[in-house]
């Protein structure tokens, strides 16, 4: 019997992660307003809320393994690969970002209630945009996320950096917002149509030479408003003022969490919708990927604060992860490589700046490290990982990423591309190893501060360090995960 | 076999690892568990060099699927060449354990690096593809930036960036090479092969050939270091603490040639007959010059860095001639500087210990107060020089006789860096250690001591051996030698 859900297409595992996460951000909020309750217990709630969204995760993988590609609630929600991987990825930076947003929340007074449930809200948003077949609910779940992400940045009340950088991700965070859903009107009133695959079939029906320019002035909007979130330039603005003034136990996962899911969405775009014409979006993808590259490159040489040097690295890895996207399917999932590796790297240096720093911190100088070798050899070590993972120095996750994105670059024949990497990574050399410099091997009188790390955090910090040697030595595994994704799409 | 290849990789690191695992109050078993160590690779490569593969081509002995999608894999293997290289590497290692002072012997992190660029350095002479080689290659940067950084010297910091830049630079062309064939090598074998044996087999264009040959070549030419492309070295030597120097120059600079000879000539040959010519000329330029800037140096050490592109400019001229007797003759003097360069260094380290200079002037008359060590550097100074009967003298001259079929005017021009080899060596020494006791410092100085002694001891009996029974070395690389002579000429024929 199939009743009119099942023609819609209800089905609740589909938004299972999406559920789970509102309704711990639900269950937090009334429990805190109604009794008093202890801060361990709001703990607890969440950890328990998180664990079960990784349960609701793997629900998902059922449903994927039985129904195969499909798309629920009246073409609204899309399972996919790349939602599968999307739920995953979303799913562990919340997972292995939870200690330090944990730590910081529970340092700001009267706020821990509010700041999980940003960030709980905030997950959920992310997960349903990497769901969404419709650009409609890509524009709502893009949304939630971002407007939690925006309170995020500016929790820390007292500290005006962090106001600054909360009203400025507020105002080009909406203007890219904005443009998202002009974008999405664009190719609303040319082609009557607003979803992932109806864009392919109405490309694939109305002949790839004959798409209305407004169509594709739209899409490059659509795309315009992705690439703002993941900071590629020329949209890089925003992002070195907000990750200096946000609190740094929220920057690891503010940054993380955004480019992971805006990342799997272009990729899907780029798999799907424009698979007819990514020719006529190379010119585009060519000059951002070479802007993103130059000027990440050029401004991250002379910071003398960390997470600015971080954010300008990450325009530069926008870069890189964009080579792929907009090359082939086999470049998609080279980039899928290349983004779970950097991710795992970010998340990484932002813990450990998160605890020497303390959490609430703004500014982290890069002299500010000085002495860290003499104090704590463990987060050096661990911290030069990260660093030259980042860089790309064999034996590292990083060189694998790059390597196999280069190749693909290679193969089509794109040597302009090839070149500015290859100049940009030289470059980052001279810009990654300066804070290992001044971290392990400068000698200084200066003492820093006795830094205490919890055991949780050792934890995490090995884990992350692990698996960046480890898939650096290893790679095999990740990488079949990878092309698995893009399969279907050859 | 396959195992003995493996430990080459794997008991290095796993000291290294044990050095950094003991915690700093056992500071006195740094030191010997590093000599162990480095004592079982030296055993190891001893093992292979009385095997059947000593005396072989490059012959591949452990795959490991890498990246399977990709059809990458990570071969190690081994070759006559190879195994001089390894055996030079482990002696060099484990005399330089040896031979340093307390300041650094008690160090975790410099003994613990010394063994990471001991893992490092094995894993480039036995890698067999080319995903390895560049891995090794770089990986050699991670311990040399530690040990140049945290224990160099004043000017450190300019020198480690620099030492690091110039060379990330290079091997992104070599990386970029290294896409290039592996992309040709996807049209042909449906992956991404770069293994040597595949890459021995693949037929590429004339154009491609020179593109990988020039790509492949500057990348390591800046490790060797050619004219224009050396000013790191003589910051990073003088910068480098005395164990980082006689690795530096022992072995790291040995690694631009062997890249050449194992990848550049082997498998782009069409371009590096399009391009020996240029090779040649700049190599001898950087014979004269280098010879002629180490004579107006006043830091010995710095003497000692124009010196060592002065030689490695007749291991490029060598191999850039092309003719089996000098590619065999280059190979030779790989070894030979390495055994030479490394003993000037240690020496260079020993007085630098007791005096805290290197100032040529701020020495003379040291030979009263130090007879043991003068003799043992007049020694050394002979062997560099290329005095007959030593083993300066055996790979120089094979050089030059195997190139002057092909470049009668350059090798004539470079025959004449011997000359200026003897006037800076020896005007060093007469300025060092002849002479009147002028400076009050030098008289108490101590004379070396049993460690250091035994420390250079096998360095200078190598060059003795070398020098008188240079068959026995030669053995090692005829079959690699001819192999590459014959490719050339093969290709030569053709054109």
């Amino acid at each position: 019997m199939t009743g009119i859900s099942d023609i819609l297409g209800f089905n609740f595992v589909v938004i299972g992660p999406t559920l789970t996460l509102l309704a711990t951000a639900l269950i937090l909020l009334f429990v805190t307003i109604t009794i008093s309750t202890p801060t361990f217990v709001k703990k607890y709630v969440t950890l328990f809320g998180i664990l079960s969204t990784v349960f609701a995760v793997f629900l998902k993988f059922g449903l994927f393994l039985s129904d195969g590609v499909s798309s629920y609630f009246s073409e609204k929600i899309l399972l996919d690969e790349f939602a599968l991987v999307g739920n995953v990825l979303v799913v562990l930076v919340l997972l292995f970002n939870f200690n330090s947003f944990w730590n910081t929340s529970s340092q700001i007074d009267n706020k821990t209630t509010e700041a999980l449930i940003l960030i709980l809200m905030s997950a959920s948003g992310f997960l349903l945009m990497v769901d969404s077949e419709n650009f409609i609910m890509l524009f709502i779940g893009l949304e939630i996320g971002s407007i939690s992400l925006y309170a995020l940045a500016g929790l820390n009340r007292g500290d005006q950096l962090s106001n600054e950088a909360s009203l400025k991700y507020f105002l080009l965070g909406s203007l890219a917002s904005c443009i998202l859903i002009y974008g999405i009107a664009l190719v609303y009133v040319s082609l009557s149509i607003s979803g992932v695959y109806e864009t392919s079939i109405a490309i694939s029906f109305i002949g790839p030479e004959n798409v209305p320019l407004t169509s594709l002035i739209g899409l490059i909007f659509i795309i315009v408003g992705l690439l703002f979130k993941v900071a590629a330039a020329p949209f890089q603005a925003w992002a070195p003022d907000v990750y200096q003034g946000s609190p740094t136990g929220y920057v690891g996962y503010m940054a993380s969490v955004a480019k992971v899911s805006s990342f799997i969405v272009l990729a899907r775009l780029s798999a799907v919708s424009l698979t007819f014409i990514i020719e006529k979006f190379n010119l585009f993808f060519t000059a951002v990927i070479i802007l993103s590259v130059l000027l990440g490159a050029l401004f991250a040489t002379n910071q003398s604060d960390l997470k600015r040097l971080i954010a300008y690295s990450g325009v530069i890895q926008s870069g890189f992860i964009l080579s792929g996207i907009s090359f082939g399917v086999y470049g998609i999932s080279a980039s899928i490589f290349y983004l779970t590796t950097y991710i795992i790297q970010l998340i990484g240096i932002f813990t450990i700046f998160s605890i020497i720093s303390g959490q609430l911190s703004s500014n982290f100088a890069i002299s500010n490290l000085s002495g860290l070798f003499k104090e704590n050899k463990f987060l050096t070590i661990t911290f030069s990982i990260f660093m030259l993972g980042i860089a790309g120095l064999p034996l590292t996750s990083g060189f694998v990423s790059k390597f196999i994105l280069i190749t693909n670059l290679w193969s089509y024949e794109k040597y302009l591309l090839v070149t500015v990497l290859m100049l940009s990574t030289v470059a980052g050399f001279y810009f990654y190893l300066k804070p290992i410099w001044v971290a392990a091997v400068e000698k200084t009188d200066n003492t820093i501060e006795k830094i205490k790390i919890q055991n949780s955090d050792k934890l995490l910090i090995t884990t992350l360090a692990f698996l960046t040697i480890y898939l650096g030595l290893l790679p095999n595994t990740l990488v079949n995960i990878s092309r698995w994704m893009v399969e279907n799409y050859l | 076999m396959t195992g003995i290849i493996l430990a080459l990789l794997l008991v290095p690191l796993f000291s290294a690892l044990l050095v950094f695992s003991i915690p700093n109050t056992r500071k006195e078993l740094f030191r010997p568990i590093g000599i162990v160590f480095s004592l079982i690779t030296f055993t190891q490569s001893m093992y292979i060099l009385f095997s059947d593969y000593s005396k072989s081509d490059f012959q591949i002995l452990f795959r490991f699927e890498w990246i399977q999608v990709y059809g990458l894999e990570i071969n190690l293997g081994i070759s006559g060449m190879s195994t001089l290289l390894l055996l030079l590497s482990s002696l060099l290692v484990l005399l330089s354990l040896l031979s340093i002072g307390k300041d650094h012997s008690e160090s975790k992190g410099f003994i613990g690096s010394i063994l990471t660029l001991h893992f490092a350095i094995n894993g480039v002479f036995i890698s067999g593809d080319l995903i390895s080689l560049f891995i090794f290659f770089e990986a050699l940067l991670i311990p040399m930036y530690f040990l140049m950084g945290i224990w160099g010297g004043d000017n450190r910091r300019y020198a480690t960036i620099k030492f690091i830049l110039y060379t990330v630079f290079g091997s992104i062309f070599i990386f970029i090479g290294t896409v290039y064939t592996a992309v040709i090598s996807y049209g042909v074998n449906a992956r991404l092969a770069v293994d040597f044996e595949t890459l021995s087999n693949l037929q590429i264009s004339a154009s491609q050939s020179k593109t990988l040959f020039l790509l492949f070549t500057f990348g390591f030419l800046i490790k060797v270091p050619i004219f224009p492309l050396h000013t790191w070295l003589p910051d990073a030597h003088v910068e480098a603490p005395t164990a980082g120097s006689i690795l530096l120059a022992g072995i790291l600079l040995k690694v631009g040639a062997y890249g050449i000879l194992r990848v550049s000539i082997p498998f782009f040959t069409e371009g590096f007959l399009e391009y020996k010519n240029l090779v040649a000329v700049l190599s001898v330029i950087g014979i004269i010059y280098g010879a002629i800037v180490a004579i107006a140096q006043i830091d010995i050490k710095k003497l000692i860095a124009y010196s060592s592109i002065s030689h490695m400019g007749y291991v490029m001229l060598g191999i850039s001639a092309g003719e089996f007797l000098s590619i065999e003759g280059a190979i030779i003097q790989m070894i030979n500087h390495g055994i030479t360069a490394g003993a000037l260094f240690m020496l260079v380290g020993f007085i630098y210990e007791r005096r805290h200079t290197r100032n040529i002037s701020s020495f003379g008359g040291v030979k009263i107060s130090m007879p043991r060590y003068a003799a043992i550097f007049l020694f050394t100074s002979f062997a560099s020089i290329g005095l007959p009967g030593l083993n300066g003298f055996v790979g120089e001259f094979m050089i030059l006789m195997g190139s002057y079929s092909s470049y009668k005017v350059l090798t004539s021009i470079a025959a004449f860096g011997v000359v200026l080899a003897a006037i800076y060596m020896l005007w060093t020494y007469q300025r060092v250690f002849t002479g009147p006791l002028s400076n009050e410092e030098n008289k108490n100085l101590q004379d070396l001591n049993l460690r250091e002694t035994v420390s250079i001891f096998p360095l200078v009996l190598l060059m003795l051996f070398i020098g008188i029974y240079p068959s026995y070395i030669e053995s090692f690389v005829i079959q690699e030698a001819g192999n590459l002579s014959e490719t050339i000429s093969l290709f030569r024929s053709t054109k």
